[in-house]
């Protein structure tokens, strides 16, 4: 946990206690959580903590396994076919040559398979949930024995396994045999000791006072039923934008003015225009007047 | 390995059977891992044994918000205590030093069969005669007898049904005939025979999409009694991409899609109550159809979209209306669906005048009465929405 907060996370001990087993047993981590708490940021930490490099798989809709595991560089062997025309290199030989690894385009997957000739680095797998089921399926296979085959090449393994951090935002179910080869971490939005001590550490220089008052916002913003709930990144923004406007407190005006850091959605704002913002008790509590 | 250390291997693998038994789906696998996890942690720290288990026997965010009491009643209260004592007394640096803590702490100080579990009248109605499994127990009874608590199970049985569903638009690419991606592979393969110079281009194109669902949920007051069902069930049906909209409706429509995509079930449905004026109210199916038709006909539907109305046909409007609305629909979608919450009984018949007037223009009559009878639903569904 200590080890967390000295490269700027701060975990609570269920955390700790996940990582520390993923390590050990050298199985994956699935991460869930609502959007803004901090789950692509275990990754990042995590291959700073272990001095590794940091390979990141950005899922999205139609993500298939060339784009993430290899391609070949059609231009480029084309190009060569013609430059090799007029030579005396026969097919076998020119089929040799542009499947060789000049002419491969390594993508995130291949790459952490490469790259744990020297030391596993951590793969961050993000928003898997975006990807196709197919896909999931396909990583599958990669995420069990960190084997690919070219088959072109031969079979490529992983000399260490990669430290994999899966994160999902639940836009829909993952399937269980992908959940099943990983240890499931659910991250809730922080209380307020945590949330205080991420600020503390994440913007250096804050006013502690400042911080607090901030901390407290948030906290009570977030039992209010908003469609998007603000997330740790969003208090972070949100006091990132404040220090930048260099306010050191916070005031009926500039919460007014600074709104759209914290709460994204139109219906969101109206909402809190209208039903919190003015009432003058509540904006005493979201004060702490 | 001591006989201390089979105890506890033996309880945690009677623990998974438990939670198995209240509907975690908990693999052989991930016992094993979570014996092997209790190896690499200190059995000193309670919490860390709690978090052992628990990261390695749930896999949803469901299962996570209920291992916590399910770990207390199997394991006794003590153990997670003294880790919310230890987290205060980390906060608050006044206190000492956390006393020992001995392992028989952690063996269950109860009998971990469903008889502990009544502690509250909450809990025996959950688990009424079913110590064996609540799922399959949710799975027969009559929907409308559902109450507030069976919604978590509920929702986890449906989504475990949803789990090998798959409606998502395919991004695979097939031989294309007209211009648009070059298909490198195919020309480079051709190439080779004629020394390098692409005589012939390929394209490639995607491969048709899944259709689209459309789903049309009747909150009306004869449907009350199962709308707290409909809901689940149609959060359940979240994980079936973007190319699903939900509309509720009862005297008029309401789209729900971005409610239900981003909040939890109880909360959907105290927004869905709040922004549907006449929740419970009486039905106009007619009206809402041509609100739907006239709205989103446009751009929902298509020779693509698949629609499924949810309602019992009872109608307080006009059945002209209904009957141009339901046509307009059949005309235009691939298929309409109508699942009716009634029609479970063998000796329903569809004697309400909104039912027999909109009979004619549905491809599929369906009963969703019971968890069971929706699996059939999921079955056709899938079916429909395919290639």
């Amino acid at each position: 946990m200590n080890e967390l907060a000295e490269s700027h996370y701060i975990a609570d001990r269920a955390l700790a206690t996940v990582l520390f087993l993923a390590h050990r047993l050298e199985k994956p981590v699935f991460l869930e959580g609502e959007p803004g708490v901090g789950k692509t940021e275990v990754g990042i930490v995590m291959s700073r903590l272990f001095g590794t490099e940091l390979i990141r798989l950005q899922c999205y809709e139609g993500l298939d396994a060339a784009t993430a595991l290899y391609e070949w560089n059609y231009p480029k062997q084309l190009l060569h076919i013609r430059l090799e025309e007029e030579g005396k290199r026969d097919r076998e030989e020119i089929e040799e040559l542009i499947y060789g690894p000049r002419f491969l385009i390594k993508r995130p997957l291949l790459e952490a398979i490469l790259m744990s000739e020297e030391r596993a680095p951590v793969l961050l797998i993000d928003e898997i949930d975006r990807s196709d089921e197919e896909f999931e399926a396909f990583l599958l296979e990669v995420l069990s024995d960190f084997q690919i085959t070219i088959p072109e090449i031969g079979t490529i393994k992983a000399k260490r396994k990669p430290l994999v951090v899966v994160t999902s935002n639940r836009t829909r179910d993952v399937h269980d045999a992908l959940k099943r080869r990983c240890l499931y971490h659910w991250i809730d939005y922080p209380s307020f000791e945590k949330e205080y001590r991420i600020l503390m550490t994440r913007l250096p220089g804050i006013d502690s006072r400042f911080a607090e008052q901030v901390t407290r916002f948030m906290q009570k913003a977030r039992t209010v039923d908003f469609l998007k709930k603000p997330g740790v990144s969003e208090t972070l923004d949100w006091g990132r934008a404040l220090m930048t406007m260099q306010r050191a407190f916070l005031d009926e005006t500039v919460v007014l003015e600074t709104l759209g850091c914290f709460l994204k959605y139109q219906d969101d704002i109206k909402r809190f225009k209208e039903e919190i913002w003015a009432d003058a008790g509540q904006r005493g509590e979201y004060l702490g007047g | 390995m001591t006989s201390e250390q089979t105890t506890l291997a033996g309880e945690v693998i009677r623990f998974a059977g438990f939670l198995k038994g209240r509907g975690f789906r908990v693999f052989q696998s991930s016992v094993h891992d979570a014996l092997r996890s209790l190896e690499e942690i200190s059995l000193e720290e309670k919490g860390d044994f709690f978090h052992s288990l628990r990261t390695n026997l749930t896999a949803t965010d469901l299962e996570w918000v209920q291992f916590e009491n399910l770990f207390d009643q199997f394991w006794g209260r003590a153990g997670r205590d003294q880790e919310a004592a230890a987290e205060d007394r980390r906060q608050d640096p006044k206190t000492g030093p956390p006393p020992s803590v001995t392992e028989d702490q952690f063996l269950p100080d109860a009998p971990a069969d469903a008889s502990t579990l009544t502690d509250s009248d909450d809990n025996r109605q959950w688990l009424e005669g079913i110590a064996y499994s609540p799922v399959s127990m949710v799975r027969k009874k009559d929907l409308g007898r559902f109450n507030q608590g069976d919604i978590p199970m509920a929702e986890l049985a449906l989504r475990q049904m949803m789990a090998p569903f798959k409606i998502q638009p395919s991004r695979r690419t097939k031989r294309g005939r007209s211009a648009g991606n070059l298909d490198f592979p195919a020309i480079i393969r051709k190439c080779l025979k004629t020394g390098g110079t692409p005589f012939e281009i390929f394209y490639k194109e995607k491969k048709k999409r899944l259709k689209r669902l459309v789903i049309l949920a009747d909150v009306s007051g004869s449907m009350d009694r199962y709308a707290r069902f409909v809901m689940p069930f149609l959060l359940g049906l979240r994980g079936i991409g973007s190319r699903a909209e939900v509309f509720v409706f009862s005297t008029s429509l309401t789209r729900v899609t971005f409610l239900i995509r981003h909040l939890s079930v109880e909360k959907a449905l105290a927004r869905i109550a709040d922004e549907v004026p006449d929740w419970s109210g009486g039905t106009r199916i007619g009206y809402s159809l041509h609100q739907f038709n006239q709205k989103y006909g446009d751009f929902l539907l298509s020779r693509r979209t698949a629609v499924v109305l949810l309602s019992d046909g009872w109608d307080l409007g006009g059945k002209d209306l209904l009957m141009r609305e339901m046509a307009f629909l059949s005309r235009k979608a691939h298929a309409v669906i109508w699942l009716n919450p009634l029609a479970g009984d063998p000796a329903y018949e569809p004697l309400c005048r909104g039912m027999k007037t909109a009979l004619p223009y549905v491809d599929y009559f369906l009963p969703a009465d019971s968890l069971q009878s929706l699996k059939r639903v999921i079955r056709l569904l899938s079916r429909v929405m395919g290639h």
